[in-house]
């Protein structure tokens, strides 16, 4: 597909004498711009475009004393407990456990209205019983059935909700026990 | 009758503009792209969104399969050569100049630290195809592999910063066991990694 110089019209026949003739200074691309396609099309192909995210977390430094944590009213907090089936079971742990208490245990997913409506609803809560900057403090219990994208997403809904205080635990709490019995899932 | 003369015109286009757009558009691509790292496993991360965007170098990365094997991946080549090292010492092992040089090309790897001398023999054929156990983390015999592989990463680079890449579907457990391994190594902060989430719900 070399290119020529084409005269379209004009007076071609008396110049025909003795002139030297002019090369085209034009190349042919052609090669040239498939070599160029190809090459995008690779690097296109080979290059990450989305670059993951990451999201922090920060775990409480192991203490060797149990007794230097500082102990939390319970009715300042909110137990969630990550079940199997992308399942959250949510319950307030009583601030004494006596042979009475009464424990209040439902189950929500991870929607907007399931989980995110209860924590909004606690944080009501807990202004209205204590203080306006009490914060809630939330505790994430994940079952050892629960998935890995449960807890992605239930710390989503922590940095959604606005809630600054809260902490992936373990299960080890005799009221959890309980109510693993309860929805008969286990604990470890 | 006059015979009437269609011009013939050229079929040749004027490629230069096409040129220009098709290199311009490749550089653009060679200076942005980043290579997909080779993978062992098929890992589908959960979306979240978190907007920190995973920093470039000095990453220690945990992958955890869907069943429950965990991968462990070091980002630069004298860091792993460092762990190389420590495990040589730690583990009484010798590792030839093939090995090491194989070891310091591999992303990504998940066996018990002994099986290593076997892996690395292999040609790199058989050794991007080959099924990995995932680390050991069972600790019997007194060995903590999985705390030593953190601890001496760490000692080889210090300014190591902690990724954790799992799948979806991985259950907590697993998971929880890389933590626990991170923390008696007094490792309190890590990442997560995810993807950004496309649209709000």
């Amino acid at each position: 597909m070399a290119e020529m110089n084409v005269p379209e019209s004009g007076a071609k026949k008396g110049k025909k004498k003795a002139r030297s003739k002019k090369m085209s200074t034009r190349v042919d691309l052609t090669a040239m711009v498939d070599l160029g396609f190809l090459l995008i099309t690779f690097f296109m192909l080979a290059t990450t475009f989305n670059k993951p995210k990451t999201m922090e977390v920060n775990k409480p430094a192991k203490e060797k004393d149990e007794k230097e944590q500082p102990a939390i009213k319970m009715s300042k907090t909110l137990s969630l407990l990550l079940g199997n089936n992308n399942k959250v079971y949510w319950f307030v742990s009583p601030d004494e456990v006596n042979a009475d208490t009464k424990l209040e245990l439902d189950s929500v997913d991870y929607s907007s209205n399931g989980i995110r409506k209860v924590i909004q609803r606690r944080i009501k809560e807990v202004h209205e019983m204590w203080t306006d900057t009490t914060n809630l403090f939330v505790m994430i219990k994940p079952l050892p059935s629960s998935k890995y994208k449960n807890i992605v997403d239930i710390l989503d809904e922590m940095t959604i909700s606005n809630v600054k205080t809260y902490a992936i635990l373990k299960p080890d709490d005799p009221v959890d026990s309980l109510v693993c019995l309860n929805i008969g899932q286990p604990r470890k | 009758m006059p015979k009437v003369k269609v011009p013939r015109k050229s079929t040749a286009i004027d490629m230069t503009a096409m040129c220009d757009v098709a290199f311009l558009l490749l550089t653009f691509f060679i200076l942005t792209t980043k290579f997909r790292p080779q993978e062992v496993v098929q890992i589908d991360i959960p979306s979240s969104t978190a907007q920190i965007p995973i920093p470039d170098k000095d990453i220690l990365m945990f992958q955890i399969a869907p069943d429950g094997k965990v991968f462990f991946g070091l980002d630069d080549q004298p860091t792993r050569l460092g762990l190389l090292d420590r495990l040589e010492t730690g583990y009484n092992m010798k590792f030839t100049p093939k090995q090491r040089d194989a070891f310091r090309l591999t992303e990504l790897w998940g066996m018990d630290v002994r099986d290593l001398p076997k892996y690395l023999d292999m040609d790199a054929n058989a050794r991007a195809n080959a099924v990995q156990p995932g680390l050991k983390i069972d600790t019997t015999g007194g060995e903590h592999q999985l705390e030593d592989l953190i601890l001496w990463s760490r000692q080889t680079n210090n300014n190591l910063r902690i990724a954790i890449k799992a799948d979806k579907t991985t259950e907590y457990k697993a998971f929880d066991k890389v933590i626990e391994a991170l923390q008696n190594r007094k490792v309190n902060r890590f990442n997560l990694i995810t993807s950004a989430k496309g649209s709000k719900e």
